[in-house]
């Protein structure tokens, strides 16, 4: 079913999501896909460089905190390789310092979890439009 | 001019006599003189220088007119041969007229002569020994002046023989002889032999200064002779005495000091002593167990007085004790308490040796310390480590809270995009129902998930009370890493399990036990913090370890310890990280020491530590156990 939207609307902006966190990987696609865009979901950093996504991805959403390579180090990392994607960081951190640092090396916008369906689309808008 | 008679008579005496007329010529001589000069009835008118016999005397003349003139009697010395006479020169006196001659008798001395040489040459020699005698010596009269002393006593006083000679024996060496006990042995011995003990005299004043005498005497008596004398000896002893006095006055010094040390030791140690005579109730006490009872040193110390410090809660200990020491010689140890006039409370410990004495009288020695400040600081201790281990706990819940959020946060994070997403797909227009089920299922199983996060909580940190349980130590450590994973997480540590799947229960506090393991992992994940070149792997794992013991280790592939930190790293206070407060490691041996268990660290082969603790596992029977951990914990 999912396959199938994706299939019969192409023109959709792929918006990728990397946390570690499985509830995530599930919940966050299918809203997505209401808000109306394609999605893929990835475990790990490492795991969405070794994709075919990292070109398509029109805006990542990424978890700050994860084994191996962290959120603001994929970021990084896609800087360096010119490879650069609007991203919104989402953190179970109550650390609210995180925010301003992460807006200052480049992010669109930095969620705290749980956050609401439309400061996510809101997010999301100011991605697109970026890129 | 005699009759017969008397010529006869004259002849008979065996003393030569010659009788010289004023011119010296011989007027009449004995038989005795005859025979000694050799003279014959034909002699008689001839010259007195014509007797051969008589040339020794050569100044015969002189005296005889000399007794003519004066008609005093005279002597004369007179050797013939090897015998010696005395003359004796009488005047010649005729019927009251005028002294017309002299009459000479020759009294043979001879034998009396030697025996005076004899004496004088004895007397000499006994001079000279004397004289040759280092020790002054003097011999005293019956009225104790002196009669006569050797050189060394003369030299020692610095006086001479001729003003001295007569002198009291009590006025010389500046009056120091004139003891009681000196003149009241000397007099006995003089009235009646007695016996005399040596007398010891201070500053006699000789020519060294001052000197200190042993004077002795011994009786001298002659057969013949009343007269009693004694002889005094005199032996210096100055030297000795200052060489003793010396040594007096080092021992003396040297007994003040190490009393002085004593007390001082005893000061500092809150510790007094005491000594018991039981037989009599006699009580010796230290200075300072005075000052421990807070007693009054001038009053003597009774048992009844000491009763009136102790606790009234003790006394019946005390008696006790006083019966059972009465009964038998026994050493004994007990503490007890006083109560003092202001109701302070005083924990002393006594212990007490029990002696005989050579007589079989029991007599106890002991030692009393005043253990209240150690007694309070122990407490104090105990109240501060259970303080700092709250603390720890707090601190540890107040990083952990953090990681606890995270936690609770991700579940919540799924339900709320879950909830958002099933009320688009209900508003859509046809409305999406098969998606709204599934994301409302995924709803309820995330809440469920935050639940599950709550309910570890709970088992974290709800207890209040201490309390052994029969356990199951890989499901405490899961309990804990869940709960650390993203903590672990935002310090890109890769976390590894390797839980034994017999691990055999333990019993132990569980909250206590999860401690020590997130203590553990919070230092491993500290200690790879700056770790770049190489994963930051941190490995957990249980087995079961030698003797009916479980062991957890935490290995890391951090900075490691140097072998200076070994020593101190479970020590409290001691970190070697920037905002530690060093009391982790200390607090976790701590428990697990309380769990009859053992807390160590070794250095990996490769980079970083392991930290590791073994504790008993549970293979008595559950009670036991159980009943033993209550005790330990």
């Amino acid at each position: 079913m999912q396959s199938d939207r994706e299939g019969s609307a192409p023109e959709r902006p792929l918006v990728s999501v990397v946390d570690d966190d499985e509830s995530v990987r599930e919940s966050l696609p299918d809203l997505l896909r209401e808000f109306g865009f394609a999605t893929r979901a990835f475990s790990s950093a490492e795991e969405f460089l070794a994709s075919d996504c990292v070109g398509q991805t029109r805006c990542l959403i990424l978890d700050v905190a994860m084994p191996g390579m962290t959120g603001p180090e994929l970021q990084q990392e896609l800087i360096r390789r010119r490879q650069a994607i609007p991203a919104i960081f989402i953190t179970a951190s109550r650390d609210k310092s995180v925010r301003p640092r992460l807006l200052g090396q480049g992010a669109v916008e930095c969620l705290f979890k749980p956050f609401s369906d439309t400061d996510l689309l809101d997010a999301l808008n100011i991605a697109l439009r970026a890129s | 001019m005699a009759t017969t008679d008397l010529i006869n008579i004259l002849d008979a005496v065996e003393v030569p006599i010659l009788v010289l007329r004023g011119d010296f010529t011989v007027s009449w001589f004995n038989k005795a003189g005859a025979d000694m000069f050799g003279l014959s009835p034909s002699d008689i008118g001839s010259a007195l220088r014509d007797i051969s016999a008589l040339a020794g005397l050569p100044r015969l003349e002189q005296q005889c007119s000399q007794v003519i003139t004066s008609g005093v009697e005279s002597r004369a010395d007179f050797r013939d041969g090897d015998k010696w006479f005395v003359v004796r020169i009488f005047p010649y006196k005729p019927g009251d007229r005028q002294v017309t001659g002299t009459v000479l008798t020759f009294t043979n001395v001879t034998a009396f002569r030697s025996s005076i040489d004899q004496a004088i040459y004895e007397r000499e020699s006994t001079k000279a020994i004397l004289n040759a005698v280092a020790e002054p010596l003097v011999v005293l009269s019956a009225d104790q002046r002196i009669q006569s002393g050797n050189r060394a006593f003369y030299t020692m006083l610095g006086v001479s023989r001729d003003e001295t000679q007569g002198l009291s024996f009590y006025e010389l060496g500046n009056g120091a002889f004139e003891l009681a006990r000196l003149r009241t042995q000397l007099t006995e011995m003089l009235a009646d032999n007695r016996t005399f003990q040596p007398v010891e005299v201070d500053h006699v004043v000789t020519v060294k200064g001052k000197r200190t005498f042993i004077l002795d005497a011994h009786p001298l008596s002659f057969p013949g002779h009343s007269e009693r004398r004694v002889l005094v000896t005199f032996q210096d002893i100055t030297v000795r005495k200052q060489a003793e006095a010396a040594k007096d006055l080092r021992s003396e010094e040297e007994l003040r000091r190490s009393e002085a040390f004593l007390a001082k030791g005893q000061r500092l140690s809150l510790t007094g002593s005491f000594s018991w005579k039981v037989a009599t109730d006699e009580i010796t006490w230290s200075e300072q167990l005075y000052r421990i009872f807070e007693f009054d040193q001038s009053v003597p110390v009774t048992l009844e007085r000491m009763g009136t410090r102790v606790h009234p809660d003790d006394i019946p200990m005390l008696n006790d004790m006083i019966e059972r020491a009465r009964a038998a010689v026994s050493d004994f140890e007990y503490g007890h308490r006083l109560l003092m006039p202001d109701q302070s409370v005083k924990f002393l410990h006594l212990t007490a040796h029990g002696v005989r004495d050579n007589q079989g009288r029991l007599e106890y020695i002991g030692a009393v310390q005043d253990v209240t400040q150690r007694r309070s600081s122990e407490e104090a201790l105990a109240k501060a480590r259970s303080e700092l281990a709250k603390v720890a706990r707090i601190t540890s819940l107040g990083v952990l809270t953090a990681s606890i959020a995270h936690e609770v946060n991700q579940p919540l994070s799924g339900i709320i995009t879950n909830s958002n997403t099933c009320l688009r797909m209900l508003s859509a227009d046809p409305p999406n129902v098969e998606g709204a089920r599934e994301t409302a299922r995924r709803t309820i199983r995330d809440g469920n998930r935050a639940s599950d996060v709550i309910t570890r909580l709970r088992t974290l940190y709800s207890k209040k009370d201490l309390s052994p349980e029969s356990m199951d130590l890989n499901e405490a450590t899961r309990e804990v890493t869940s709960l650390s994973l993203s903590e672990l997480h935002s310090k890109r540590v890769i976390l590894r399990h390797e839980l034994a799947d017999d691990l055999p229960p333990v019993i132990g506090d569980r909250v206590q036990l999860q401690q020590v393991i997130l203590n553990l992992l919070r230092n491993a994940a500290d200690a790879m913090n700056g770790v770049e070149d190489r994963p930051r792997e941190l490995l957990i794992r249980t087995e079961c370890d030698e003797g009916d013991r479980v062991r957890l280790s935490v290995k890391d592939a951090g900075v490691g310890f140097t072998a200076q930190a070994a020593d101190k790293l479970f020590e409290a206070f001691f970190t070697t990280k920037r905002d530690g407060m060093g009391i982790g490691l200390s607090i976790s041996r701590s428990i697990i020491e309380a769990h009859r268990g053992r807390l160590w660290a070794t250095a990996n082969d490769g980079p970083g530590a392991t930290f590791a603790f073994s504790i008993p596992c549970r293979r008595e029977s559950h009670t036991d156990a159980e009943t033993r951990a209550r005790q330990i914990l």
